[in-house]
């Protein structure tokens, strides 16, 4: 589902100048794996994450995703596609403040033109899955760590995905509400979601089916 | 993304930041007035312009003397001293038969009195030609006729005020209560005798005007020098005493010549034939009744340019108001942009939320500026002030548009710009 082809990243610094994020990284996920990503700090994890997200582009090889060679799509083309099938889990939520639960899942149906009323239906019906029955018009403000990280998961599922990309979900948790946040994500995996994870925790990345690391740009064998 | 769903974020934006939001409401508001004054400055003009044109008929114009001591080149001053006359006119009528009306005019500022009542008054010498200047009046008794004129009769016909159909509230307290109107209104004057100066004359017939809601003249803006009473002009040259401008002559000869298409040539064939009649010797000047118009309306259109000038100046700054606002909101919310991109948001979707929050402040501000403008432009209506009355219902229409409008240019580029974050960047951003 997912095949990397020696990927390349350099963010430029100074004058001539460059920080090589990826050093050339080869990697197979395929469909319905459970792969965690661990690794230093600095050590490319996110950037990985973020170019297999869709969210940047790699500067050298090939990313192909589903068989696709996405890795010179544009900016227009990046949007639609990660709209469709990719779902990010952040490890700070990254919920609008403003809205309440509901409309944060809701918000990804609209940017696909699913009409509002059948996307807040299926945004009631994404939360209950989460576990969180009855706090639908709460804000973030009003909720927990461990619930704003399950709307998060409601929001990231909305458009149906077959990616799930998730950095560091349990991060901001304590240990016992992270537990419960992987169990989740661990059920949705169950379900045949594909899923990658960007974790600092061990015990987490022994408890995803497996690991990737990662260390100066490269993955270790 | 939905529009209404960018309107409800817009919305939710714009009022959790109050202070910011209704600084620039202000300004866009201060526009939105001016923009309605002005529009209703303009409307009231052009149809001034038209209502008068339309009484008057397309082709006319007027003959009058050069009222200031402009330089003439070819004149000296000292040398100009004849006046246009009667005889002038009575020419002009014979010479040219294509005329549809030749109608001089000679005001007298005249004392007048009725038993116990006295006045002074404008009192109007004319021939029978008045009766084709726009006629709109009802007659009780009779017109003055030829015979009237030949034989130097003291005869006179009364203009009496046509009042109001529906009175409006602010007349009751400002309007200017005409004394010699309300003395005929109550006295029935037909075939009663007046003191004019020091001779005695016989009313023979009453004008009456219509209500002033259908009186085209009403519109025109009614001056001090409007007659009341009109008299044979040959009567008025041998007997009538009282104070005019035109010494020995005549104040005006009215020309209509029936079509637009004729005036300019008449224009030129009767300024020829008065001038050789004097010998060259006379300083006056043909106006179309175009000319006149704007003239009249000239102070009006000056007061319009300066609002409009204000206005767009509002505008303006409103419209950086609101690029600054948008501005600020960008920087504000880059994380939010971040996220958006993240779940999905294209440039296009950033792009467009933006745009419409601008336009929603535009639209915000446009309706406080309606609703202030709508009420001040009553008082000025209540106040006496015909222009305001006619205050159309398209023109706040018109006044949101530009407001809205204002919000949509101003937030182009502050948009595009937040459209050009990096996703990644601005989700990192904290």
């Amino acid at each position: 589902m997912i095949k990397c082809e020696n990927l390349q990243k350099t963010y430029p610094l100074k004058k001539g100048q460059g920080y090589q994020a990826l050093s050339g990284i080869d990697l197979e996920i395929g469909r319905g794996e459970f792969a965690a990503v661990t690794g230093p700090s600095g050590c490319g994890k996110s950037t990985l994450l973020n170019i297999l997200g869709l969210l940047d582009n790699p500067d050298g090889g090939r990313y192909l995703l589903e068989g696709r060679d996405v890795s010179r799509f544009d900016d227009a083309e990046r949007s639609d596609l990660r709209l469709r099938t990719v779902g990010f889990v952040f490890q700070s939520f990254n919920l609008l403040p403003r809205f309440s639960a509901a409309e944060n899942v809701r918000l990804p149906m609209l940017y696909r033109g699913v009409p509002k009323e059948e996307a807040a239906e299926r945004a009631r019906a994404l939360l209950e899955k989460v576990g969180l029955k009855g706090k639908a018009d709460n804000t973030p403000l009003e909720l927990s760590g461990g619930e704003r990280q399950r709307v998060g998961i409601a929001r990231a599922l909305a458009n149906d995905p077959v990616l799930l990309l998730a950095d560091e979900p349990t991060g901001n948790l304590d240990s016992r509400t992270g537990l419960e946040v992987m169990d989740l994500l661990r059920s949705l995996n169950a379900a045949g979601l594909t899923i990658l994870m960007v974790t600092h925790d061990l015990n987490l990345a022994r408890a995803a089916g497996r690991t990737i690391k990662v260390r100066d740009g490269r993955i270790e064998p | 993304m939905r529009f209404s769903e960018a309107v409800r974020t817009g919305t939710l934006e714009i009022f959790s930041h109050k202070m910011r939001s209704f600084l620039t409401f202000f300004s866009i508001s201060i526009g939105v007035i001016s923009i309605m004054y002005s529009l209703t400055l303009i409307y009231a003009m052009t149809s001034r312009t038209k209502k008068a044109l339309e009484v008057a008929g397309p082709g006319r114009m007027t003959v009058e003397m050069k009222r200031n001591g402009g330089s003439d080149s070819a004149l000296d001053a000292k040398e100009a001293k004849s006046v246009i006359t009667l005889e002038d006119a009575l020419a002009v009528r014979s010479e040219f038969p294509g005329l549809y009306m030749v109608s001089p005019g000679l005001k007298k500022w005249v004392e007048l009195s009725h038993g116990q009542f006295s006045d002074e008054k404008v009192v109007e010498g004319i021939t029978t030609e008045w009766k084709k200047r726009g006629w709109v009046y009802k007659l009780r008794g009779r017109f003055l006729n030829q015979h009237d004129l030949d034989t130097y009769a003291r005869v006179c016909v009364l203009i009496e005020d046509g009042g109001w159909m529906k009175k409006p509230k602010w007349y009751k307290f400002y309007g200017w209560r005409d004394k010699f109107q309300d003395y005929i209104k109550h006295n029935d004057m037909l075939g009663q005798t007046i003191r004019l100066g020091n001779n005695l004359y016989t009313v023979v017939g009453i004008l009456r005007e219509p209500p002033a809601e259908k009186n085209p003249k009403y519109f025109m803006g009614v001056s001090n020098w409007d007659p009341s009473l009109l008299v044979p002009i040959t009567t008025s040259q041998r007997f009538l005493n009282g104070w005019a401008w035109s010494s020995g002559g005549v104040d005006d000869i009215t020309i209509d010549t029936g079509k637009e298409a004729t005036i300019g040539a008449y224009k030129r064939k009767v300024d020829k034939f008065i001038k050789a009649r004097h010998g060259g010797r006379i300083r006056f000047e043909i106006k179309d009744y175009r000319e006149i118009i704007k003239e009249r309306l000239a102070d009006k259109q000056r007061d319009m340019y300066t609002v409009l000038i204000i206005g767009a100046i509002a505008i303006l700054a409103g419209g950086i108001g609101i690029m600054n606002v948008t501005l600020a909101t960008i920087y504000s919310r880059i994380k939010e942009i971040g996220i958006r991109r993240a779940i999905g948001a294209s440039r296009g979707d950033i792009m467009t939320q933006f745009i419409i929050e601008a336009m929603l402040i535009g639209f915000f501000g446009g309706v406080a500026g309606i609703l202030l403008g709508m009420a001040g432009i009553q008082y000025l209506a209540s106040k006496g002030d015909t222009d305001m009355m006619l205050l159309q219902w398209w023109m706040p229409f018109a006044a949101i548009v530009v407001a809205v409008l204002t919000g949509f240019l101003a937030s182009l580029y502050p948009a595009y710009q937040a459209s050009r974050l990096d996703p990644v960047e601005a989700l990192r951003y904290e």
